[in-house]
């Protein structure tokens, strides 16, 4: 196997560009939980200078190393120097699948080509949602599809309770996973969902999923999809909403939606209208701390990002108070909700837990019937 | 070595792969050597038990907090086992009543002032790095920070240590009090001393009450020497200022190239900040320092009181580093400090060596207590300027000394400076500083190879 690489000028510069200050140490949710040296920003690019100098061969352990990211982009908006560390890893992934260090992520990519999501699931829920035409079209992603079923339940009841005229598709992953640890982008995949998109004549498509969304934005296989890209929280920022919670509500920012996409305000402007409680974490917004889900790391370190998750959400409980976590992304979603132990707080998307409350308010009305 | 300290430390909290000692052969200069191995101890007897093995086998013992230090102090020169003490990082107690706050060396430096903010107060030594820097590398380091003018350094701060000595004994200095003269100071003896001595597993940190009210300035000068006379007449005015921190033209330049910062073209930029417990007092010394500052021919004069003015002031400043650090990928940041009436000698001097060599030098940094930063911007990968660099940066350490100042503010000597300690330090002091050495460590396996002590 090849042991060195072959690196252009830009690539050259973005590795240099790191002064070694160390900062990163304070932002990275990796280096929090291991203390490794060797899993924080920092380290990542010391080792790839020393590969770039020819002062350290590739290994597989050095492979193993650029997987232990989340791509989280917490060093990058901390960095004092510049550097985009996550950009770099995301690219180095690729340059050493390249040379022959294939990772755990292949065999993902051939299950997600085989069956369309990136679980090998073959049985996918119909939520009983009318298909066909329709001004707007839903996007649920994987996480949400097989494993926040009930959430997603929830959220296709808010966007019925609140009239949007909307349809759904046999969706397929979008594969955009695959660009951040190695791989590319199943275009056949694009294709099909392209195609399912444009038969709804839908003008609009809705993504509940923030890393969806990003690869609908920005990825050239979604070029030709015609269609304007919201997240749901762009969506519904302008709602009027007719249920409120006196519960302090907490709000945790998906690194996908917040610092890859820079969506904060929409998020909040939903929040605000519901939970006049509402109350933010001290890290917060572009400072957010990551759930640990992100860039494969919850496949490929199952253990570490579930303990991540349980870091965040105990810092947020510290910090706020809250007895109610919100967010606005199946993965963050999914990873706190398998955290939590015996923390009291309950944790939703907010487009659920808008639902949930509106069920009280009619199970209320009838009660007082 | 390996089966010892993994009995030790645990399988978990060691390792000798090659991948994972690649980011230890590092700190934020451009010193570079590989350990043998790292080990994160989780408790004072293990770091005993380690420091027994390694002094038993003449083995290198590296101590390490975050590793952001800016003289190599934290690399392993002569390679050996790294003891990284990032997993002792609880804090043992606060004492408000008492004053005092006592963690264990792995303590982030932000963390513990979060934790001391409850109580309104603050541990104030506040180094670029306290974000992640550990107490523990604090004190190694002396680390000093932007208010060490008013404020000092850690040193000031220290009342008290637990060390592990190189034999592996564990040893308890100073008090719990305010005053103590009991004894030698020996808690004294390890803050600064990098690694060399033993390795700090607590510290007990002397508190302040956090000021209530600052006020802030920013003045503009067309002469270097008019903003080096503003700052030594304030400091001889009987107000002593929280901040006074200057930026050259140089990095002035940069930083108005490279941001939306409005900045005149001007010689020199001071930023100042008044402290204190009522507005009046705080505003009553911030007259007396603009007064001198009207004297002194500035070309503009900008004040703050609430903070978002405050953090407008503070944008050009904080984004020297930034911007530096982006014009070129290889620098190297020194600390040379000299007698405050000084600084703009000190700042034409710089000006002087690098128009001299034709290498940028970027100077910004503490005036209030002498302490600049002169940024010295080159590219590692052109032999030629290595050695240019390095000619730079004897000159800058020549002139530092000649005007009476120190290698050395709050970076420490570490690798970098250590061929230049003869310069500042002379025979009978060096001696006596190699003895206290070899008194403490006769093995040498503390941080060898570090500030000329082992020759």
């Amino acid at each position: 196997m090849i042991n060195h690489l072959q690196l252009d000028d830009n690539r050259r510069k973005a590795i240099t560009q790191c002064s070694r200050c160390g900062f990163c140490r304070a932002v990275c949710p990796i280096f929090d939980l291991t203390k490794r040296p060797i899993t924080n920003a920092r380290g990542k690019m010391i080792l790839l200078k020393e590969v770039m100098d020819g002062k350290l061969p590739v290994t597989e352990a050095v492979a193993q190393a650029l997987l232990r990211c989340t791509t989280c982009m917490n060093c990058t908006t901390n960095c004092p120097s510049g550097a985009d560390p996550q950009e770099v890893i995301k690219a180095m992934r690729k340059e050493l699948v390249g040379i022959g260090y294939d990772n755990l992520f292949r065999a993902m990519g051939e299950i997600v080509e085989k069956y369309g999501n990136i679980y090998g699931e073959q049985e996918r829920q119909d939520w009983g949602h009318r298909k066909g035409k329709a001004p707007y079209v839903l996007f649920l992603g994987c996480v949400g599809t097989y494993r926040e079923q009930e959430s997603v339940a929830e959220t296709i009841r808010l966007l019925d309770l609140l009239k949007v005229d909307f349809t759904m598709i046999e969706e397929v992953c979008c594969s955009g996973v695959l660009e951040d640890v190695g791989y590319q982008v199943k275009k056949g995949l694009a294709q099909h969902n392209i195609q399912e998109f444009q038969k709804t004549g839908a003008k609009t498509l809705i993504t509940t999923c923030p890393y969806c969304y990003r690869v609908f934005k920005e990825h050239p296989a979604y070029r030709d999809l015609g269609l304007e890209v919201k997240h749901i929280t762009q969506f519904l920022k302008d709602f009027d909403f007719e249920v409120k919670t006196e519960k302090r509500v907490t709000y945790h920012d998906p690194c996908d939606l917040g610092r890859h996409a820079g969506i904060y305000d929409e998020p909040r402007a939903i929040i605000r209208k519901i939970a006049p409680n509402f109350v933010e974490p001290r890290r917060t917004r572009e400072n957010a701390m990551c759930c640990g889900a992100g860039g494969g790391f919850r496949g490929a370190f199952p253990k570490d990002s579930v303990k991540i998750a349980r870091n965040r959400l105990s810092q947020i409980i510290e910090e706020t108070g809250a007895e109610v976590l919100l967010t606005e992304c199946p993965s963050c979603l999914h990873n706190f909700r398998n955290a939590r132990r015996r923390q009291n707080i309950e944790i939703y998307n907010i487009t659920e837990f808008l639902a949930r409350l509106y069920e009280e308010g009619l199970a209320n009305k009838k009660e007082a019937a | 070595m390996l089966k010892r300290l993994i009995e030790i430390v645990g399988k978990e909290n060691f390792t000798d792969q090659l991948e994972e000692l690649v980011p230890y052969s590092y700190d934020a200069s451009i010193n570079v050597h590989r350990p043998d191995a790292a080990v994160w101890p989780e408790s004072t007897e293990q770091v005993s038990e380690i420091v027994k093995f390694a002094n038993e086998h003449k083995t290198p013992l590296i101590p390490r907090g975050a590793g952001t230090s800016l003289s190599g102090g934290a690399v392993p020169i002569q390679g050996g086992i790294i003891i990284d003490l990032s997993k002792m990082n609880r804090i043992l107690e606060i004492s408000i009543e008492n004053r005092y706050a006592k963690v264990q060396a792995g303590v982030v430096c932000d963390d513990l002032n979060r934790a001391l903010a409850k109580s309104g107060f603050i541990f104030p030594p506040d180094p670029a790095s306290s974000s992640v820097s550990t107490i523990g590398g604090n004190v190694a380091t002396n680390a000093g920070g932007i208010k060490g003018a008013k404020y000092g350094t850690t040193r000031d701060y220290v009342l008290g240590l637990q060390v592990v000595l190189p034999t592996g004994e564990i040893m308890q200095t100073g008090a719990y009090t305010m005053k103590c003269v009991s004894g030698y100071d020996l808690s004294k003896l390890f803050v600064g001393s990098e690694g060399t001595l033993g390795v700090i597993t607590e510290v007990t940190l002397k508190i302040n009450p956090i000021p209530r009210h600052a006020m802030t300035a920013v003045a503009t000068f067309a002469r270097l020497e008019d903003a080096g006379k503003a700052i030594s007449q304030t400091m001889m005015s009987g107000v002593l200022p929280s901040v006074m921190e200057i930026l050259d033209k140089v990095t002035l330049k940069s930083i108005k190239e490279n941001t939306d910062i409005d900045l005149p073209d001007a010689e020199a930029m001071i930023l100042t900040e008044t402290d204190g417990y009522t507005w009046q007092e705080v505003e009553a010394q911030m007259e007396v320092v603009l007064n001198i500052f009207n004297q002194n021919h500035p070309i503009s004069i900008k004040t703050a009181k609430d903070e978002k003015d405050r953090l407008d002031l503070w944008k050009a400043r904080k984004s020297a580093y930034a911007t530096l650090a982006r014009a070129s990928h290889s620098f190297v940041l020194d600390d040379v400090t000299v007698p405050v009436s000084r600084i703009s000698d000190l700042l034409l001097g710089i000006q002087e060596i690098s128009r001299k060599h034709g290498m940028l030098i970027a100077t910004y940094g503490h005036a209030g207590d002498g302490n600049l930063h002169p940024q010295i911007l080159y590219d590692e990968y052109d032999p030629n300027q290595v050695e240019l660099m390095e000619k730079v940066e004897e000159e800058i350490f020549d002139l530092a000394i000649s005007l009476k100042g120190t290698l050395s503010g709050e970076h420490g000597i570490g690798l970098s400076k250590a061929n230049y300690m003869s310069l500042e330090h002379d025979p009978v002091e060096m001696a006596l500083m190699r003895k206290i050495k070899r008194v403490l460590d006769p093995n040498n396996i503390m941080n060898p190879g570090k500030r000329a002590l082992d020759k």
